[in-house]
């Protein structure tokens, strides 16, 4: 019999242990294809079409959850492969004993791992496409998104970028098995199924301090997050890994930690209590590595998710202070320099554009330059545009949009900023302290909080940052402008106004007084709501679609550990019902086992959300505004509902294993 | 002297009627309160049918059993657990040690499925830990324990609920003949010391010249009855050998 029969025999024969590799395998292979093949999923592409903003967000997005998904394939496989070498110890030590040398040995486990592997991939990709495409309906009509014409996706480049890291981390396993292999005695491998799994783990109170260490470094890394210093990539990535080693030294020391609490109560002693405790800590000791890593997907599936939906809902908010008007018309000079006003409305209705034809109100303002006043003040925010407009002007615009109109004292100035947050603020205060004051038209002129207001004064896709100075007209009239802005509302919020309105300012061939060219710009309202409906939508889509397959992963990671072990499990569940425990017993040790065993990584990885999404939120705040707190009770709704569903499997499954 | 198991005219019968077995073909005894008794037979002798329809594991036939007084063959389900764990105890062959427990817990595991309370199961647990010797091996796994260690933590599982009946089937089967001697002679302190009743099933001669008194089993029924008087241990050995010699031997088979 050559080595590829006795492989093949083998993986028949231990069909079952392979089972649990091959799911792993398949799962971690679906996982990858699916991210990789976001690109070229249908959804996306209507989403964003040529938008490049979204797809530069896009690939950002992809690419940061790229390594760590590369990484989970990696341990997954690994991770799988040691719970094989594991269960096969025995039987490759009586190989050896047969007289059979170790290279056979390794080249029948290479093909054995090989046959197998090649399966999984075949699954894992027919998975992945499958997931991809159920994934990318369900989280498209979760936000309300069209998609037409629907067909079946295969993602060749995906699948190619599977094949090669997959190839990859296979390679790295092999050369793990040989080295294991090399490294073992016979006496260890015909003997491992008695050694204690249990001398890995720390003894109880070491476990306790090591507890208490994770404990702190997890509290530093929340204290780092809540005081926001992760400002630079570099300490972003310092922290999260502070975060990982927290948390896998967390699981490495909980059960260890648990045991020494509880031992000395009297739970501890009550029904079966010490038999679930030992069986987590035995499992836990074991498979730490794997319970952490779960934490650690669930944490990014719940941060995923509620930012996610949080920017659903973020959409309609962003358009309400985004699009103040129904349309603007903008002009600037086509070199970017300052020039003379047209003159506005009256140079557009010269150009033969009908305003009472769609405008039921109407006002222009002009912006002018405003370098000269030396108002230093950016709030992190170097790219911003300074004008200057006189009041007059300003109330108009801020009226039509609905605002009460500012009255500005002698000697003062009023300032208008279009985004707002806290930040602003501070800088403003810091501004107004050291005096605030310009000089304008020969006159000192100073500022005061009550004159400050934070409206957006046109309609733009991007987020407005605009400083603008409001002054005294006379004392503004004459500057050259920089740009020049015609306000327009429409009687009402009808398409025929719209297609009015953009037909007479499309192309309007309007030139500044003193003949300089220039370019303008229409935008309207309902051009916004489709443009940040569509962008936003796009990665909230990504982020939700993420999070489900994060969640499904680590629930599916969860499930198969519990059931790898359901021969141990069957074995002393049986011993405990003829030592007389009854089956009421019996499946409460089993519900609470399953329990704890679920709960564990999940209320840690809220806690870590709970945290992240408090400082996302603050971050996103400074962008617009975004509603975290909605978003993070329905994500925590589904998360309820698809782990909850894991879990009751699960202890479903695992009832029928043990005969309750 | 009280009877705490009384089995009478057992029948379990396997196959249908064109290929009926007889494992047990009419078996009655009595073991009284206090007593160790052994029961040998060869393999298919029927003595393992008759440990687990004792131990409620499997039903009878026809048939009687009364284990204090109350007759096992018509209980249900729930009764039969409830009765199980606050009326037997058991001893396997392979120890039946759960290996993510220690000694300890494996010995209080029996008292808190009982639902005694916490308070008393400690001291509970080290007293019988002091009679089988083992006091000092109750903070390690059973993997870190030796055969003979392992039986008697076992042992003291089974009698630390303080049971009306002990079934110990092949107790000695997996043990060097040190640690078999030093398990039989716990055995001997536990009826005398504690007042345990132990049912022994074993196939080994030397392990049931321990007992007070021998059922041999052959085709299901009991073939003789061994009791040890005054002898030594060494002339009731004697004795066994040659009731064995004439159960498995067949000599009239001989030719």
């Amino acid at each position: 019999m050559n080595s590829a029969e006795l492989a093949l025999r083998n993986v028949r024969k231990s069909l079952r242990d392979y089972a649990i590799y091959f799911m792993t395998m398949t799962i971690g292979i679906c996982i990858f294809y699916v991210f990789n093949s976001l690109g070229s999923q249908q959804a996306v592409m209507e989403l964003s079409g040529a938008q490049s903003l979204t797809m530069r967000m896009l690939d950002r997005l992809v690419g940061g959850f790229s390594l760590f998904i590369s990484l989970i394939l990696c341990f997954l496989i690994i991770y799988a492969n040691g719970f094989l070498i594991k269960r096969r110890k025995k039987e490759f030590g009586l190989y050896l004993t047969l007289g059979m040398e170790r290279g056979q040995i390794a080249r029948i486990l290479a093909l054995e791992t090989l046959f197998m592997s090649l399966a999984a991939l075949v699954a894992g990709l027919l998975l992945g496409a499958l997931l991809a495409q159920g994934m990318a309906l369900v989280t498209a009509s979760l936000l309300g998104v069209k998609i037409g014409g629907f067909h079946f996706i295969f993602s060749l480049a995906a699948a190619g970028k599977t094949v090669v890291y997959f190839g990859l981390a296979f390679g790295l396993t092999l050369f793990f098995n040989m080295w294991q292999l090399k490294r073992q005695h016979l006496i260890d491998l015909l003997y491992a199924g008695r050694q204690n799994e249990r001398s890995r783990a720390p003894h109880p109170p070491v476990a306790a301090a090591l507890f208490l260490l994770s404990l702190l470094i997890l509290a530093a890394a929340y204290l780092i997050t809540a005081a926001r210093l992760y400002q630079s990539p570099l300490l972003l990535y310092a922290l999260l890994a502070l975060g990982a080693v927290g948390t896998f030294l967390f699981f490495f020391s909980l059960a260890g930690f648990l045991f020494t609490a509880l031992r000395r109560t009297k739970l501890y002693l009550r029904d079966l209590n010490m038999f679930v405790l030992r069986q987590l800590s035995s499992k836990i000791n074991t498979a730490y590595v794997s319970i952490a890593l779960v934490c650690l997907m669930l944490f990014l599936s719940i941060c995923s998710l509620s930012s996610g939906l949080g920017l659903a809902r973020a959409i309609n908010e962003d358009l309400r202070a985004n699009a103040p008007y129904d349309a603007t018309l903008i002009l600037r000079s086509k070199n970017g320099g300052p020039f003379a006003p047209a003159g506005l409305p009256a140079a557009a209705e010269e150009n033969g554009a009908n305003l009472a034809g769609f405008a039921a109100a109407s006002g222009a303002a002009v912006f002018r330059e405003a370098a000269d006043l030396n108002l230093n003040f950016t709030a992190g925010r170097e790219k911003a545009s300074l004008y200057l407009l006189g009041l007059t002007e300003y109330n108009a615009a801020l009226a039509l949009q609905g605002a009460p109109p500012v009255t500005l004292p002698p000697d003062k100035y009023a300032l208008n900023i279009g985004a707002s947050g806290a930040d602003w603020d501070k800088a403003l205060g810091q501004f107004t302290a050291g005096g605030g004051e310009i000089t304008l038209g020969g006159r000192s002129l100073s500022t005061e909080s009550a004159l400050w207001r934070h409206y957006v004064l046109e309609v733009s896709t991007r987020s407005n940052t605009d400083i603008v100075v409001v002054a005294a007209d006379e004392l503004v009239a004459g500057r050259p402008a920089l740009k020049e802005v015609l306000f327009i509302n429409y009687p009402q919020p009808d398409l025929t106004y719209e297609q009015k309105c953009l037909a007479a300012l499309s192309e309007p061939d309007i030139r500044a007084a003193d003949g300089a060219e220039l370019s303008a710009l229409v935008e309207t309202r309902i051009q916004v709501a489709d443009y940040t409906g569509n962008s936003t939508a796009t990665i909230g889509y990504l982020a939700i679609y993420m999070g489900a397959v994060f969640l499904l992963a680590s629930a599916t990671v969860l499930a198969i550990g519990q059931l790898s072990e359901a021969s141990d499990n069957i074995r002393r569940y049986r011993l405990l019902s003829q030592l007389g425990a009854d089956a009421k017993m019996l499946q409460q040790a089993l519900f609470r086992q399953i329990l704890i065993y679920f709960g564990a990584p999940l209320l840690l990885a809220l806690v870590h959300s709970a945290v992240g999404i408090k400082a996302a939120g603050a971050i996103m705040l400074k962008v617009g505004g975004f509603h975290i707190l909605g978003a993070s009770i329905v994500s925590a709704l589904i998360m309820v509902l698809v782990y909850g569903g894991y879990f009751f499997a699960t202890y479903r499954g695992g009832k029928n294993m043990v005969g309750l | 002297m009280a009877a705490v198991l009384q089995a009478k005219n057992l029948e379990k019968y396997y196959g249908n009627k064109n290929n009926l077995t007889k494992a047990l073909d009419g078996i009655s005894f009595s073991v009284g309160a206090g007593e160790f008794l052994g029961v040998m037979g060869a393999s298919g002798s029927g003595k393992t049918t008759l440990l687990n329809c004792l131990s409620t594991i499997d039903a009878v036939t026809a048939g009687q059993i009364l284990i204090g007084g109350r007759d096992i063959t018509t209980m249900s389900g729930k009764t039969l657990a409830r009765f199980r764990r606050e009326t037997l105890g058991f001893i396997f062959q392979d120890f039946n040690l759960l290996d993510t427990l220690t000694a300890f817990e494996n010995i209080a595991l029996a008292l808190t499925i009982l639902r005694r309370p916490a308070k008393t199961i400690e001291t509970q647990v080290r007293e019988v830990a002091a009679v089988l010797g083992i006091t000092d091996v109750l903070a390690k796994f059973p993997a870190q324990m030796s055969g003979g260690q392992r039986q008697r933590v076992a042992s003291a599982r089974a009698i630390v609920t303080a049971p009306a009946l002990v079934l110990a089937d092949e107790p000695t089967g997996a043990l060097d003949s040190k640690s078999a001697r030093a398990l039989l002679e716990s055995f001997q302190h536990l009826v005398r010391a504690r007042g345990a009743t132990i049912l022994m099933v074993t196939h080994d001669p030397f392990s049931a010249s321990y007992c007070r008194r021998i059922l041999f089993i052959r085709d299901g029924r009991i073939f003789q009855e061994l009791v040890r008087g005054d002898e030594s241990r060494k002339e009731f050995f004697d004795q066994i050998i040659e009731v064995v010699s004439l159960l498995g031997g067949d000599r009239d088979e001989l030719r």
